[in-house]
């Protein structure tokens, strides 16, 4: 349920006690990057309750080094056990570790310097590179210095999700396994759970399941790769975030999640708003020496409009049972649902 | 709704235009995004009084031609969903397909009427 949390995020104000928070963290970098460890233009970049991302310059043995410190508060949403760890979540020492197998197969992902240790007194979080670029979806499909990067993107999204998926599993044994068919049951169970009856999502749900892929191959896949959580330049793709939900499964996964109408940000094209299927699925198909079947990239990516549409329900339904407490803009998320289900219909019916 | 002006639309319309005139230009951060959303979920609560009677009665005639039998749209509608689930409509029933994109368009001309012309 982590990609709902990246639904854009007003900057949040900082934690009262700034300057022991800024006092922490610059032992922290001190004890893990090198000393002395001064903080410049440390600032908030996104906040809730149980993650917070913070942005920071460090002077660590005479150089001057960009950095991101992400944290996660593992205990502050008390999610019900009927629909707890239905669907991947990482804890932040395993999206650390999935970062560096990422990166040791090539994937363009933050570089990870340091994971926080109780004696940081900083929570559970690591400490990344930070890659210059841009991530706002909208502003990288109509800005003028992104146009060579949108012409690229697509291809260099199959070259990037090829190498995803040829990260060693055993390196990351803690992923979760799930292929279609556990994924049906799991939304299922979240649906169930808030005793929602909705003949829309009950079309979808009852679409998916029965044309479940046969014999999928089965690797590591980012599991939310899409715009908004990739990093762009005006070359192009230059980093690869948000590894929080990674997992093993059916890898045509990933390239039906790219192309989900609401990581289009109004863009025309199919891929990210951005680029054709075919780049994308040649490029993929280069890259890994597999044939893409563009009808199995469709299931995933008509599903993905399905399982959208109840992370947006979950969102909104989660002060109901006392997961959250009741929040404006989680309330406002409930009234999107009906975006993604009609982007599926359209995309069943040949109307996308 | 009590027999006074002004109507609940023209209040909620009162209230917004306070939000977007006079308050959130000076609000920034945190509190303009959260301002911002305020605005966006008040506009939709006018949209919904305004619209939804209407969509109602059309959707329950709907359900009712889908189902065999009247009652509230509500319980019609939960009803379907259980039909689908079950197995027991075809998932490319005409009429199915034509009333749950109708329902569906409904739902997004008073939460996000731009997303219909997307």
């Amino acid at each position: 349920m982590a990609t709902a949390d990246t639904i854009a995020h007003g900057a949040s104000a900082a934690p009262g006690d700034q300057d022991s928070f800024a006092s922490l963290l610059q032992a922290a970098v001190a004890r893990h990057l090198g000393a002395p460890g001064t903080l410049h233009d440390l600032q908030r970049l996104t906040g809730g309750a149980t993650k917070a991302t913070w942005s920071f310059d460090a002077e660590c043995g005479g150089t001057r080094m960009p950095l991101i410190m992400q944290t996660t508060n593992a205990g502050a949403a008390s999610i019900p056990p009927a629909i707890d760890g239905l669907t991947p979540h990482l804890t932040a020492e395993e999206d650390a570790q999935v970062m560096r197998a990422a990166e040791r197969a090539g994937v363009p992902a933050p570089h990870v310097h340091a994971l926080l240790e109780p004696a940081d007194g900083l929570g559970h979080g690591y400490i990344t590179g930070r890659v210059p670029g841009e991530t706002i979806g909208t502003r990288i499909l109509r800005e003028e210095r992104y146009a060579a990067a949108r012409g690229a993107m697509a291809s260099q999204c199959g070259t990037i999700l090829a190498a995803v998926h040829t990260i060693d599993a055993q390196e990351v044994p803690f992923l979760k396994d799930q292929d279609a068919a556990a994924q049906v049951a799991a939304y299922r169970t979240y649906v169930d759970h808030y005793r929602l009856r909705l003949p829309a999502v009950e079309m979808g749900l009852r679409w998916a399941a029965d044309r479940i892929p046969s014999r999928p191959r089965r690797a590591v896949l980012h599991g939310d790769f899409r715009m908004g959580n990739i990093i762009v330049g005006e070359e192009g793709v230059r980093c690869v975030l948000d590894w929080e939900i990674a997992q093993i499964g059916d890898p045509m996964q990933d390239l039906g999640w790219l192309c989900v109408k609401t990581w289009r940000f109004g863009g025309r094209n199919p891929v990210g708003g951005f680029g054709g299927r075919e780049d994308l699925f040649a490029a993929y198909e280069k890259a890994s020496g597999v044939t893409v079947d563009p009808a199995q990239v469709l299931f995933w990516e008509a599903f993905g409009d399905v399982k959208w549409a109840i992370m947006c329900l979950f969102k909104a339904m989660a002060f109901s049972d006392g997961t959250e407490p009741l929040s404006l803009e989680q309330a406002a998320i409930g009234r999107r649902i009906e975006e993604p289900l009609l982007d599926f219909l359209n995309l069943i019916e040949g109307r996308d | 709704m009590p027999n006074s002006k002004p109507d609940a639309a023209t209040l909620l319309e009162a209230v917004v235009k306070y939000l977007d005139e006079e308050l959130i230009p000076t609000l920034a951060g945190y509190h303009r995004f959260q301002s911002r959303v305020a605005a966006n979920v008040i506009r939709t609560v006018g949209r919904e009084i305004g619209l939804r009677a209407g969509q109602a009665a059309a959707e329950r005639m709907r359900l009712a031609a889908l189902l065999g039998h009247d009652g509230e749209v509500e319980a019609l509608n939960s009803e379907l969903a259980d039909r689908i689930r079950a197995g027991a409509l075809a998932l490319d029933d005409e009429a199915l397909r034509a009333h749950i994109r109708q329902s569906l368009s409904d739902a997004l001309a008073i939460n996000n009427p731009k997303w219909l012309s997307r």
